[in-house]
């Protein structure tokens, strides 16, 4: 079997010779370590992107089978984007910079921790009309034609590929921040944040639409959204329902009506009260299931849910810092959960510093043994 | 009357009506109303039930968020005449976010939480060295530390303040109080930290019940 059979079979509870070992890429940081160690050339190190030509070279290296967020997709975000500028050095050497999404932020060189989020710039309809709704537009130049036209004769056909479908909300929150955020939904134009909504979904339905159209074939399509924390979702579920659900459904249904039955969607934090809104409009993989948050709470939400609920995750990735044994305990719960099926354990988010190569490899090789 | 412009104050705060909060506190203020009252039964009660909504997931961060603006509005107009009136805050906590990490969000709600409690927090920011949380803690009167921390990396720097604390001479003084996305009641035992909290609304509460236990 391809590595392609076996993740779409699990996915659809049909039968496998064998797991596949599947990974969640790496935080940069652990490259660079394992480079110093000589376990890896420098090389793969500093030019390791998800997907990428290193990233292939990483899984020969490490024995990995495939990175589950290996997607192709449209340029889906703000076109142009912001200049990124550095508007003010603070004495203690803080920058306050404007990303390229419009947000202000304050970064610390050396510092690689997610930036403070400082201000944001679509605060009112006017900075929505005038900075934001321009760059929201769909434009020929955010699809790269000629590479989907030939993406079935040139995609690597061993491995799982998925069209990435954008972000409903995760990139609106990065545009304005969760303070941001949190004051347009309740200052005076309440219709705004709705509107910033609509028009960023639009712009990303016609980008899917366009690859679909050129007859470029996905064995899953792709969310990321990044809408929890760690004691629940950003925003009340109930909001999150009635500005989103819609979006969801449309470009779902768009998926389905390509053959695209797979749905994956990448949160982080609690995600649970969300859960719904994304089930009942077509998304079915949870990814990647983080340890410190959903807990052991994958089976009961499969006995909630159903089969029609899916998940790519849910490995402790933190187990790889510690020691073989370590590793056995997790193989032996990730192998009672892998038994319910439309389950494939990956790391529960990026490799992170301090992970030993040694014991990655070792997990690559373990998890292939699990026959189902 | 005044329970009825009170009961209107913390109503508005709940529904995060900042400038309609700052115009009724105004008002109090000018029918009389003693500043510890607006503060306690209005602003600290609306900030009450919010917490309490928020930690059975009726209200999410966007109803917090809003609501603690609509707070520091009326806290804004009331601050010269709590001063004025020699109103001391319940105590004082020193809040941020640990070495290496620069997110804020969970740290800015809980201080916002625990302003909303009638605490004083002494902000020192994100990536903040243990030294200077130690010094801070040497300089002023403080009986509370929290510590939030993001990443599995960073999680760490809240033993390097603990022990840093203890190196000084300072651990016994103050109540050390940690939370962040990777941090659980665990770790938090591990590395000798007295409370842990899952979110906000809970370490605003438990902030109130270490610095009075802090003050008995």
């Amino acid at each position: 079997m391809t590595n392609r059979e076996r993740a779409m079979n699990i996915l659809h509870f049909k039968p496998v010779d064998r797991m596949p070992a599947v990974h969640f890429g790496y935080w940069p940081e652990l490259l660079q370590e394992w480079a110093a160690e000589g376990k890896i050339p420098q090389s793969l190190a500093d030019s390791w992107y998800d997907g990428g030509e290193a990233d292939a070279a990483l899984d020969r290296l490490i024995g990995w089978d495939f990175n589950w967020y290996r997607t192709a997709g449209a340029y889906n975000n703000l076109l142009p984007t912001f200049e990124h500028k550095v508007l003010e050095v603070l004495p203690d050497g803080t920058q306050r910079v404007q990303s390229p999404s419009g947000m202000i932020e304050r970064i610390r060189p050396g510092v690689t921790s997610i930036p403070s989020e400082d201000d944001y710039l679509l605060k009112d309809r006017a900075a929505f009309q005038t900075l934001y709704r321009p760059k929201m537009q769909f434009d020929p130049s955010r699809v790269n034609y000629e590479y989907f036209k030939h993406f079935n004769e040139t995609r690597d056909p061993d491995v799982p590929i998925g069209l990435h479908l954008g972000s409903v909300l995760g990139d609106i929150r990065s545009m304005v921040s969760v303070v941001g955020m949190s004051y347009l939904l309740y200052d005076e134009d309440e219709d705004l944040f709705a509107d910033v909504v609509d028009a960023y979904a639009d712009m990303q339905y016609k980008c899917v639409e366009e690859i679909l159209k050129t007859g470029a074939k996905f064995d899953f399509a792709h969310y990321w959204e990044d809408i929890c924390f760690n004691s629940g979702p950003l925003l009340s579920p109930v909001i999150f329902d009635e500005l989103c659900a819609k979006h969801y459904k449309k470009r779902n249904d768009l998926c389905h009506a390509y053959g695209i039955d797979i749905i994956s969607l990448d949160c982080d934090g609690v995600t649970d009260k969300l859960l719904p809104t994304w089930f009942e409009n077509g998304v079915n993989v949870m990814f990647p299931i983080e340890i410190g948050t959903w807990g052991d709470q994958f089976e009961a939400a499969r006995q909630k849910y159903g089969k029609g609920m899916l998940g790519v995750g849910g490995m402790d990735k933190t187990v790889l810092r510690l020691d073989k044994a370590a590793v056995d305990r997790e193989l032996e719960r990730l192998t009672r959960l892998s038994a319910l099926g439309g389950f494939i354990p990956c790391p529960d988010h990026r490799l992170m510093p301090g992970t030993k190569f040694e014991l990655v490899q070792y997990y690559a090789e373990k998890i292939k043994e699990i026959k189902l | 009357m005044s329970t009825i412009l009170l009961n209107e104050i913390s109503e508005k705060l709940q529904r995060g009506k900042a400038k309609d909060v700052a115009a009724l506190v105004e008002q109090a203020l000018a029918e009389g109303v003693a500043p510890e009252i607006i503060l306690n039964d209005a602003l600290v009660v609306g900030m009450n039930v919010i917490g309490d909504k928020f930690r059975e997931n009726q209200v999410f961060v966007p109803e917090v968020l809003v609501a603690a603006r609509a707070m520091n509005a009326g806290l804004k107009i009331l601050k010269p005449a709590l001063a004025g009136a020699g109103v001391e805050p319940l105590g004082t906590a020193v809040i941020c976010t640990v070495k290496g990490d620069m997110h804020d969000i969970g740290k800015n709600l809980v201080k916002m939480m625990i302003e909303g409690q009638g605490i004083a927090c002494i902000d020192l920011g994100v990536d903040v060295d243990a030294q200077v949380i130690v010094d801070t803690v040497k300089n002023n009167d403080v009986q509370l530390v929290c510590l939030s921390a993001l990443l599995t990396t960073t999680m760490h720097g809240q033993k390097d303040v603990i022990d840093a604390l203890k190196e000084a001479g300072l651990r016994d003084q103050v109540r050390v109080m940690v939370g962040g996305a990777p941090v659980t009641q665990a770790f938090a035992d591990e590395i000798g930290a007295d409370c842990y909290t899952l979110d906000a609304a809970s370490a605003a509460r438990e902030a109130v019940r270490l610095i009075r236990e802090m003050r008995a």
